[in-house]
C-alpha cells in the first residue's frame, strides 16, 4: 500500500475526491460526452428520479418522528444532507417567521398532503418517477406524482399570462444543458414538507447536464425577492430508471385526499355514530 | 397485428376528410375544390418524418367536431352526407341553442358564450360523415345481459346517495379523470385539445382535461401485468407505415366506456393526413359488454394553442359547496316535517 | 392547400354525451329559487380551473359592504384568445346575475356578467367568436 500512495499520487487523489463532492459543477468540465438525439442535443429522453430526502427537508436535517404515531417508523422523517448550496435559505425576516409558521403546521398545511401540484423544482426530486420525452421544439417532463406535466417550449422566455401550479417555462441548449426559466407560479406550492416556500414572484432557472450515461446533474437557482434577500441554489444528481421496461404507473392521489377536505360535508361524518358505508 | 378497420374504410378515409365549414360572409374555399384536393391528397401526401425518422404527428390538436359519436336515427344507414347536407347539417347543429328560462336548469349556469367556450366559438372541425361511428348502423352496439346487469347494479348503488360523498359524484367532478379522456379519446363540449410530442422510442398524448399524458412506448415491450388497472389503461404503440398504432388493456371498472369496463380493450390509429390533419381512427371491444366490436374516427386539427393547465383538483370549489348545497337541502326538508 | 376550420353561427350542440356542465351538478350548487343581482367592483379574479371565480365588494343599501365570490367559466379559451390574468383589474365595476348559493352564502353563479355600462364581460354572448377575436379594451 505503501507504493500506491507518492505524494504526487495523494495530491491527485484528494484534489478527485474534493473536486466531486463539494464542487458538483465540475461534471461540466468532465470528459463525459453524452449520447445525442438525432437533432444533435444531449439526450434527455428516458425515467428518471431522485435519491434524496429533499422532498422531507431540501436542508441538512436529522431524522425525527413522523406525524402518525401508529405508522411508527414506516412514516418516520428520514434524514438528508440536503440539497441547498451553503446549506443557508436567505430568507427575509418576516419571511423566515412564516417559515417557522409553516413548519410548525407542516402536517396540515403542506400542499403536498392535498395531493396539489408541486410546482417547479419540487416536482424534479419528490420521491416517484418522472419521464422526460424530449423534440428538438418541445420537451414534456410528465411527472407519477398526480400526473403532474409541464411543457416545456424550446424558445425565449415570454411572460406568462397567466399563472399556475406548474408555471410557465421555456427552454434553450447551453452546450450540453438544457437551461429552463420557469416564471408564472402561482406561490401556492412548496419546496418541501418542511415548509419553505416562495410567493408568485418566484424565478426558477434549472440546469439538466449529463454527467453520466445513466444520471444528470440537476441544479436550480431559486430567486424571490419577496421572500428571499438574494438568489440562492439547490442541486443533487438524477438518476436514471435502468429496469428493463421501465414505466411510469397511475398515482392520482386527489382520491386519498378526499376524506380530509370533504369528509366534514359527509352526510355521514366517518366516525360519527351516523356513520353508514 | 391486422388490420381491424374494413376495406372500404380507406375510402372512406379519403372522403371523410375535413369539408370546410363555411361561416356566413367568411371568404373560403368552395366546397366541392375542399373535397377533391383531400380525395387525391390522401392517397399522395406523405407526412415528414421526426428527426429520429418516424412519422411526425406531433402537434397541438384540437378534436372537437360538429359529427355526434351516434348516427342520428331518422338518417338510417346513410353514412356520408353529400358535402351540401354536411354543411347544412353543421349550420343547423351549431344554430341549435339550449333552452333556458328563469329558474331552469339551464339558467343556472355560467354564460358559456362569454368564457369562449361555445363550440362555434372554437375550431371545429366539419366532414361529411354523419357519425362518427363508421359502417352502416353508424351507433353503438347493444349491450350484452351480463353488461347491463352490470350497469344496473352500479346505478342501483348510488341511487339515493348521489350526494353522500365525494365517491357518489361522477370522476370528472371529483376532478380525477374527465369523460371522454379514454382512451378512446372523444371530443367534448369544450377545452377539447391535445398535445403530441414525440421522443425517440415514445409518443406522449397530454389531454388538456384532466391534464393527463398517455406515454405510449413504441419499442415492442409487452404490456404492464394484469393486475396493474389503471384508468386510463395501459398503452402500446408501432408504427404500420405513417399510421400509429396503439394497443391498450388493463382498465379499471372504475371508468365506464359506454358501458364496457375492465375488459375494455382498444387499438388506435394516428395517421396524419395533411400538415393540419390527424386522422384519429379507433376500434374497440370487449366480450363481456358488446357482442361485436365497433369502430369511429374523429379529425384531429391543427390549433395554435397552447394547451393551458388545468388544474382541476386545486381549484374545486365546487365538490365542497355541492355536498355543503345538498346538506343545506337535507336541513330544510328535515325541518319541513 | 390551406384548411380553414370556422366557428360557425349559433350554440353549440354536445356529442352524444351529458352537457358540458354535467361534470358539476350547478343545480346542486346554486337555488334556481334565488336569483340574484348584484352589482360590485372586483377584488380579484381567479383564473383557475374547472371554474374562474370573481372575488368582488358588494355594497349594500345600508352602506355595508359584503364580499362575494361569482362562478364563471374554464378561463382557458380566453387565454388562448390572449385575455391573461390582468385583463379584469381590481376595482372594476361589474354586475351580475345569477342565482345564490343553496346553503345561503355569498356564492352565486355568474349567469350574465357585465360591465356597469352594460357591456359584456369577455366575449359577447352569441358573439362572433372568430377564432382570433383579440379581448376588447
Amino acid at each position: 500500500m505503501k507504493n500506491w500512495f507518492g505524494s504526487s499520487r495523494i495530491a491527485l487523489l484528494a484534489l478527485c475526491a474534493v473536486s466531486t463532492s463539494v464542487f458538483p459543477l465540475a461534471a461540466q468540465t468532465s470528459a463525459y460526452k453524452p449520447v445525442r438525439t438525432a437533432d444533435g442535443k444531449p439526450d434527455l429522453n428516458g425515467i428518471w428520479e431522485a435519491l434524496s430526502s429533499a422532498n422531507w427537508d431540501i436542508q441538512p436535517h436529522a431524522s425525527s418522528a413522523g406525524p402518525v404515531s401508529s405508522l411508527a417508523a414506516d412514516f418516520a422523517v428520514p434524514p438528508g444532507i440536503g440539497i441547498v448550496e451553503g446549506n443557508e435559505i436567505p430568507y427575509l425576516p418576516a419571511a423566515l417567521e412564516q417559515k417557522k409558521k409553516n413548519f410548525a403546521n407542516r402536517f396540515v398545511d403542506d400542499p403536498e398532503i392535498k395531493c396539489f401540484l408541486p410546482g417547479v423544482p419540487r416536482a424534479e426530486y419528490m420521491p416517484y418517477p418522472f419521464q422526460i420525452v424530449q423534440s428538438p421544439k418541445t420537451v414534456m417532463f410528465t411527472y407519477e406524482y398526480d400526473s403532474a406535466v409541464r411543457v416545456v417550449n424550446i424558445g425565449p422566455p415570454t411572460p406568462a399570462p397567466v399563472d399556475s401550479w406548474m408555471g410557465w417555462s421555456a427552454g434553450k441548449w447551453e452546450g450540453d444543458t438544457l437551461v429552463i426559466d420557469v416564471t408564472g407560479q402561482n406561490g401556492k406550492t412548496w419546496f418541501d414538507r418542511a415548509g419553505d416556500f416562495h410567493s408568485s414572484s418566484l424565478h426558477v432557472v434549472e440546469r439538466f447536464t449529463p454527467r453520466s450515461a445513466d444520471t444528470l446533474m440537476y441544479e436550480a437557482t431559486i430567486e424571490d425577492p419577496k421572500v428571499f434577500s438574494r438568489p440562492w441554489k439547490i442541486s443533487l444528481p438524477l438518476y436514471r430508471h435502468v429496469e428493463k421496461n421501465a414505466q411510469l404507473l397511475e398515482f392520482k392521489c386527489v382520491e386519498y385526499a378526499e376524506e380530509l377536505m370533504y369528509g366534514h360535508l359527509r352526510k355521514h361524518p366517518k366516525g360519527s355514530s351516523e356513520e353508514s358505508k | 397485428m391486422s388490420n381491424r378497420f374494413p376495406a372500404s374504410f380507406s375510402a372512406a378515409l379519403a372522403g371523410s376528410a375535413i369539408a370546410l365549414a363555411l361561416a356566413s360572409g367568411a371568404m373560403a374555399q368552395t366546397k366541392s375544390s375542399a373535397l377533391l384536393p383531400a380525395r387525391e391528397g390522401a392517397k399522395t401526401w406523405t407526412p415528414p418524418k421526426t428527426a429520429d425518422g418516424v412519422p411526425d404527428i406531433s402537434g397541438i390538436f384540437t378534436n372537437s367536431v360538429v359529427t355526434p359519436l351516434e348516427r342520428p336515427k331518422d338518417l338510417g344507414a346513410k353514412e356520408f352526407f353529400t358535402a351540401e347536407e354536411a354543411d347544412a347539417y353543421a349550420k343547423k347543429q351549431l344554430a341549435v341553442k339550449e333552452a333556458t328560462g328563469p329558474g331552469t336548469y339551464n339558467d343556472v349556469h355560467y354564460d358559456m358564450a362569454q368564457f369562449g367556450l361555445e363550440k362555434k366559438q372554437n375550431k371545429v372541425a366539419a366532414s361529411i360523415r354523419t357519425s362518427l361511428i363508421v359502417g352502416p348502423e353508424g351507433r353503438v352496439p347493444a349491450l350484452l345481459p351480463e353488461a347491463q346487469k352490470r350497469q344496473a347494479a352500479k346505478a342501483a348503488l348510488n341511487r339515493g346517495h348521489e350526494f353522500d360523498g365525494p365517491e357518489n359524484r361522477g370522476m370528472a367532478e371529483r376532478c380525477i379523470i374527465w369523460g371522454a379522456e379514454g382512451p378512446p379519446m372523444l371530443p367534448i363540449g369544450y377545452n377539447s385539445n391535445l398535445q403530441i410530442v414525440q421522443g425517440e422510442g415514445y409518443v406522449a398524448i397530454m389531454q388538456e382535461m384532466i391534464h393527463d399524458v398517455r406515454i405510449i412506448p413504441t419499442d415492442g415491450r409487452p404490456h404492464a401485468p394484469s393486475n396493474i388497472r389503471e384508468l386510463l389503461g395501459d398503452s402500446r404503440g408501432h408504427w404500420e407505415g405513417n399510421t400509429l398504432v396503439v394497443d391498450t388493456t388493463n382498465f379499471t371498472d372504475r371508468n365506464p366506456f359506454r358501458g364496457s369496463g375492465e375488459n375494455l380493450h382498444v387499438v388506435e390509429r394516428f395517421t396524419r393526413t395533411d400538415p393540419d390533419t390527424v386522422l384519429y381512427q379507433f376500434t374497440v371491444d370487449d366480450p363481456t359488454t358488446w357482442a361485436t366490436a365497433w369502430s369511429a374516427e374523429v379529425p384531429m386539427t391543427k390549433i395554435d394553442g397552447p394547451i393551458f393547465e388545468y388544474a382541476c383538483h386545486e381549484g374545486n370549489y365546487g365538490m365542497p359547496n355541492n355536498l355543503s348545497g345538498a346538506r343545506a337541502d337535507e336541513k330544510k326538508l328535515a325541518e319541513k316535517k | 392547400m390551406k384548411k380553414l376550420l370556422f366557428a360557425l353561427a349559433g350554440a353549440g350542440l354536445l356529442l352524444a354525451s351529458a352537457p358540458a356542465w354535467a361534470h358539476h351538478s350547478f343545480a346542486a350548487e346554486f337555488d334556481p329559487q334565488k336569483p340574484i343581482k348584484l352589482t360590485g367592483t372586483v377584488t380579484e379574479m381567479e383564473w383557475i380551473n374547472p371554474h374562474s371565480w370573481i372575488h368582488m365588494d358588494v355594497k349594500g343599501p345600508d352602506g355595508k359592504v359584503t364580499s362575494w365570490m361569482v362562478e364563471g367559466g374554464s378561463p382557458n379559451a380566453l387565454l388562448r384568445r390572449g385575455f391573461t390574468k390582468a385583463s379584469l383589474p381590481e376595482g372594476s365595476v361589474i354586475v351580475i346575475e345569477g342565482y345564490q348559493a343553496k346553503d345561503g352564502s355569498n356564492r352565486a353563479n355568474g349567469r350574465d356578467i357585465t360591465f356597469a355600462d352594460g357591456k359584456k364581460l369577455f366575449l359577447g354572448s352569441g358573439g362572433t367568436g372568430a377564432p382570433d377575436e383579440k379581448p376588447e379594451k
